[in-house]
């Protein structure tokens, strides 16, 4: 075989040299072809006229002082009020609760040690810091404000320093503090009666943001693992099991959020006791995590599905049981590979809990368009105040979402 | 629970007494008949279609028989799930697609069946799996995850992993199928040595040369039945069966 006794010469050569500088680059990509140029042209005709008039009537004629005005109602809505709490300024337990929570983020940080999870907190801790400094008078916004607002930042710095140095940084004390905080944030803008400077608070005065974002958390926190349940009871060889779940999926995916919010109030009473005191926030809850959790489940078993039968052949053959199977092999992989529909679950379920104006609470969205209504003067300021809500709204929203790249990204699920 | 069966010795490991199967209307196993013993090397040939992979599933009960009996180490295999777990601890299995669980490193991989189910300490469990690994010439692999493997890696963490439980009987089901000709080696190397060591091995393979050397019996299987069974060296050079002839043809070129 000795043809050619040389190895031809297969030395790596440079990738050739691509057209380099803006002129080449928009050739190139904008007008490769004549389909191309003709889609650049009609996109520019789109674009230049909105940008041309949409930064004309941001920077010249857009009033933003209606958001000065509303300012820290769009964040605790009518919390620290005369008429939620009397005599008394409450101001400061929503910002603890606040604090608690930059502390768990902070913690969070420490103990993954996670790039994602430090960006995250130390935006959170500068976004807070710049709230601390805006330019109200001391009447408007307090020293005691500010100072607590600029607390965050040390609140991250501790809740980090405990997620790194101390035992409470592993994944167990980390789920005991965010159960702790959950709760004591509840404790602290609820109240406690006869305890000074707690003086309870009518659930149905809570809102703004605050009352957003807690429904929310709620709500994912609690309608994953329920999805999961429900996901693995449909494809139980249980009839009795199956059934139950498809029924309760089926219902809860066949109605409107909207609808099933006005139910609430005479449907959720039913599956309690008598007298059982449940307030109107509580119902909401209630019904948007059960909502969110037909949809979780839907979301899961898509994942379970699209798993290879192999891989539960595999285990089984090992001889774990059923079980086990369950909890180690399929469902780590199977939700895995739906992170994307699971956050655009969490982000859906985000933005619907501005829903619950339906049922009479004061959501960011509803205390805005609500002072438009009282005050007459701010009609023409819908435009900014509406825009400036969706810009709120996105920073959260994409928050999330870059944050459930990232976790794709690390689990390495686009390279298996 | 255990049935006693054959010599007092417990020579005969399987026992298959005119087991059938049908996957709805098609009727894939048609009664098989074979006993296999302690320590014997079986390989089982046929075409596809013929139910070869189908009979040794039904061995860890990964399909059901609908006829018949089948008794695995003495155990008879029933509905009961306690008797099919128990089965399935002693019944290693090897799988043409690997099946190795791509989020687990290959290290968890090996010991999630020993810690979970034989309830071994952690530590010693690893010890054991690092062993396993030196034993099928991957011990620098441990820490990685599956999808960083070759494939005749994968196959060869696959049979560490089942190795891992200590079974009585391996199962392998064209292990070599799904690798490059380059990997096939590595993988009959392990298996080989495997063999040498006394495992109790039924191998659905087309690997004739590898069949040839390792096995004690051969099982031709064609539409559901075992149409001919005998020692290697009949079956390939004195074949009865018409089938068979032209199926060794076919295979062999």
């Amino acid at each position: 075989m000795a043809v050619n006794a040389e190895r031809p010469n297969t030395a790596p050569l440079l990738p050739p040299r691509s057209e380099t500088g803006v002129v080449g680059w928009v050739r190139e990509n904008l007008f490769g072809d004549w389909f191309s140029g003709v889609l650049t042209v009609l996109s520019l005709v789109v674009i230049v006229p909105f940008l041309w008039f949409g930064l004309r009537w941001m920077i010249l004629d857009a009033d933003w002082t209606v958001i000065s005005t509303l300012g820290g109602r769009m964040i605790i809505g009518q919390y620290n009020t005369e008429g939620a709490c009397p005599g008394q300024n409450c101001f400061w337990r929503p910002q603890v609760a606040l604090l608690l929570t930059t502390a768990l983020l902070g913690m969070g940080w420490g103990y993954s040690g996670a790039r994602t999870m430090k960006r995250v907190a130390l935006g959170v801790a500068v976004i807070l810091t710049i709230l601390a400094f805006l330019p109200y008078d001391f009447e408007t916004m307090g020293w005691d404000v500010r100072l607590l607002l600029l607390a965050n930042p040390a609140a991250v710095l501790a809740g980090w320093y405990v997620g790194c140095r101390t035992p409470m940084g592993s994944g167990r004390g980390i789920v005991i503090s965010g159960v702790l905080v959950f709760v004591l944030t509840l404790v602290l803008l609820r109240g406690l009666p006869g305890v000074p400077g707690l003086q309870p608070v009518n659930v149905g005065d809570w809102g703004g943001l605050m009352l957003n974002l807690l429904l929310a958390v709620t709500g994912i926190v609690l309608s994953l693992p329920l999805g999961i349940a429900l996901a693995l009871g449909r494809r139980s060889s249980l009839p009795v099991v199956k059934l139950l779940c498809v029924v309760f999926i089926e219902v809860f995916r066949g109605v409107p959020l909207i609808t099933l919010l006005f139910m609430s109030n005479v449907l959720v009473p039913l599956a309690f006791p008598e007298g059982f005191p449940l307030s109107r926030l509580v119902r909401a809850g209630i019904v948007i995590t059960l909502f969110s959790a037909a949809y979780m489940a839907e979301n899961v078993r898509g994942g379970l599905q699209a798993l290879h039968p192999g891989q539960a052949e595999a285990a089984r053959s090992l001889g774990l049981p059923g079980w086990q199977t369950t909890i180690f092999i399929s469902l780590p992989q199977a939700i895995r590979n739906v992170i994307p529909a699971i956050v655009g679950q969490f982000i859906a379920l985000f933005k619907d809990t501005s829903l619950v104006y339906i049922i009479g609470m004061l959501d960011v969205v509803e205390i805005s368009r609500a002072f438009i209504q009282g005050n007459p003067q701010f009609i023409k300021s819908a435009h900014e105040l509406f825009i400036f809500l969706a810009l709120v709204f996105w920073i959260f929203t994409y928050t999330m979402s870059y944050v459930s790249r990232r976790i794709e990204e690390n689990l390495g699920v686009g390279t298996r | 629970m255990a049935e006693r069966e054959g010599t007092p010795e417990n020579e005969d490991i399987i026992v298959c007494r005119d087991v059938h199967k049908w996957f709805g209307d098609f009727h894939v196993l048609r009664g098989i008949t074979t006993t296999i013993r302690r320590g014997e090397k079986v390989a089982i040939l046929g075409p596809s279609g013929s139910g070869k992979s189908t009979f040794i599933r039904t061995i860890n009960r990964l399909e059901e028989h609908q006829r018949g009996e089948i008794i695995v180490d003495n155990v008879a295999l029933t509905n009961d799930i306690r008797n099919i777990d128990h089965i399935r601890r002693d019944v290693g299995m090897v799988f043409q697609s690997f099946n190795l669980f791509p989020h687990l490193s290959v290290l968890q991989n090996i010991t999630l069946a020993p810690i979970r189910v034989r309830k071994r300490p952690r530590a010693e469990a690893e010890e054991q799996a690092n062993e396993l690994l030196e034993r099928v010439g991957i011990p620098e692999q441990a820490g990685k995850y599956p999808a960083e493997l070759s494939g005749g890696q994968q196959q060869r963490v696959a049979i560490a992993r089942a190795l891992a439980m200590q079974p009585k009987i391996m199962l392998f089901d064209e292990p070599t199928s799904a690798l490059d000709p380059e990997m096939i080696k590595e993988v009959l190397d392990v298996m080989r040595e495997l063999a040498h060591s006394g495992m109790t091995m039924l191998i659905v393979s087309h690997e004739m040369g590898f069949a040839r050397e390792v096995a004690d019996r051969m099982l031709m299987f064609d539409e559901g039945t075992i149409i001919e069974q005998a020692t290697p060296e009949e079956f390939f050079n004195n074949p009865q069966q018409e089938r068979t002839k032209e199926f060794l043809s076919q295979i062999l070129g």
